[in-house]
């Protein structure tokens, strides 16, 4: 018997709590969508592993689990050396102290987005550019909506409201910086919304938008009111646009500039061409692919049952699906009043690809103007707002960490 | 928490407008680079064969774009085509 006994103590099931088992459960929807239903596979799947596997006891000789241990838990977590941590407290915490606690990784990411970035769109259609910022209200209107529910304080309300960026790695950055023991519950929103934009977009279209408006074709648009400034050397364009960009943010939002400048170095290597051709294959490829690897697992094992499940977590839940309404919501009536004013009337699908989720809500905005006018097609002018509200939720969250960090 | 909701009001203010001046320059200045690149860098017009002056029988439109598009990157813009022999 006291073999049984001691083997039952060998193995996690002595250690097991319910709130492990719901996590597991957690878990495996978040596996579930990325896995068979395809939605943000390359995070979904790494953050459903690492809640996975940071919810079992006594994983580590000293009788500790594989979650993150917040630094407020762990008495002096902050002064150890990472090679004391790796020791302490293992290669989860190891990684999510040298990576993520340290705002490593976003900016990493954002390099990698950028080399997979054409700003071209943006270029050839550069009014356009103007609803990637009215697309940021949601950012703003649920900071108020999360102050008043009394849940959260201002920064852990301003990194809930960051979510309306529908940004994941800015999401996180802001996280990290105002409100890091909100990391797990924040990514999870920011990906599964991410996710849920060809359901959102449409819902939110459905409710503020009429057939007429949806019919409106762009191209025709531009045939009866062309542009002036046809662009005669897009390359040389694409190259300096990188560069001055980076200096007018450094100047005046300099807070932005480890997200918006890893972002626009990475597209000036690939613009460059073939002589920066490897640099932009590593930081599209193998870093960005590394990057997204640890930053999801590391923000997956943040999720263990204590920290997970209580109110505020739920709070994060719906305040985002508001955020991200409200941001796609405040880029369509910005097209709506735009429209009241100018000859050149813009389809609202623009506006509402004013978020950052590049390039899905182009996609989704394309799709819908297609169902209303077969031969509407306006990817690219969708994709001119979408790039601009990468730009907007970068400066967005700036702003908030400068005020608040 | 009257404070907080202050410095809310402060921050969606702050916010807002940073962000719409920050594309607003992107906007005038975005134009002004375009102008600046068109009048002194615009991209010298090359010459690259037809399908025509091609000999039909040796290479079909699609390879002759892929060609063309390939030798545009590598010499960065500087190189054209002029013919296109196949080597046995």
């Amino acid at each position: 018997m006291e073999i049984f006994d001691k083997l039952y103590h060998m193995t996690a099931f002595s250690g097991l709590t319910p709130g492990m088992i719901l996590m597991w459960l957690i878990a495996f929807v978040l596996l579930f969508l990325g896995v068979v239903k395809g939605y943000e596979p390359l995070l979904l799947i790494p953050i459903g592993f690492g809640i996975l596997i940071a919810n079992f006891p006594l994983v580590l000789s000293n009788g500790m689990g594989m979650g993150v241990v917040p630094s407020e838990e762990a008495e002096g977590i902050a002064h150890m050396t990472i090679i004391e941590i790796a020791k302490e407290y293992g290669i989860i915490n190891f990684l999510y102290y040298l990576l993520i606690k340290t705002g490593f990784l976003p900016p990493i990411i954002f390099m990698g987005v950028g080399a997979l970035t054409d700003f071209g769109p943006m270029l050839r259609n550069l009014r356009l550019a103007f609803f990637g910022a009215a697309a940021q209200i949601g950012i703003f209107t649920v900071l108020f909506i999360a102050l008043a529910t009394g849940l959260f304080n201002i920064k852990e309300a301003a990194s809930l409201a960051i979510i309306g960026g529908a940004d994941g790695p800015t999401a996180i950055y802001t996280t990290i910086l105002l409100a890091e023991h909100l990391l797990g519950p924040i990514a999870i929103a920011a990906y599964s919304y991410m996710a849920l934009v060809p359901v959102i977009i449409p819902l939110v279209v459905r409710l503020t938008c009429n057939k007429k408006e949806l019919q409106i074709n762009m191209k025709q648009q531009d045939k009866l009111y062309p542009s002036k400034n046809e662009i005669k050397n897009i390359r040389a364009v694409k190259i300096i646009f990188p560069i001055l960009l980076t200096a007018m943010i450094g100047l005046i939002v300099p807070s932005a500039l480890p997200l918006a400048g890893m972002l626009l170095f990475g597209n000036l290597v690939k613009e460059i061409g073939t002589s920066t051709d490897r640099l932009s294959s590593a930081a599209s490829g193998p870093i960005l692919n590394a990057a997204t690897i640890f930053l999801g697992l590391s923000v997956g094992a943040t999720m263990t049952a204590n920290v997970f499940l209580d109110l505020q977590t739920i709070g994060i839940i719906v305040g985002g699906f508001f955020a991200f309404g409200i941001s796609v919501t405040g880029g369509i009536y910005a097209v709506k009043i735009y429209n009241l004013f100018n000859k050149k009337k813009i389809n609202p699908l623009i506006g509402a690809t004013g978020l950052s989720a590049v390039p899905m809500a182009s996609r989704v905005a394309n799709d819908i103007a297609l169902k209303n006018d077969p031969g509407n097609h306006l990817l690219q002018y969708a994709m001119a707002s979408n790039i601009s509200g990468v730009i907007g939720s970068a400066v967005a969250a700036g702003v908030l960490i400068t005020f608040l960090g | 928490m009257n404070e907080d909701f202050s410095t809310a009001v402060l921050l969606m203010a702050v916010g807002m407008v940073t962000v719409f001046v920050i594309l607003a320059l992107i906007v005038v200045f975005g134009n002004w680079l375009i102008l600046i690149v068109n009048k002194y860098f615009p991209q010298p017009v090359r010459s690259v064969i037809s399908q025509a002056d091609a000999p039909s029988h040796e290479i079909d439109s699609k390879k002759l774009a892929a060609i063309v598009s390939a030798v545009d990157i590598v010499t960065k813009g500087r190189g054209k085509v002029e013919s296109v022999k196949k080597v046995d």
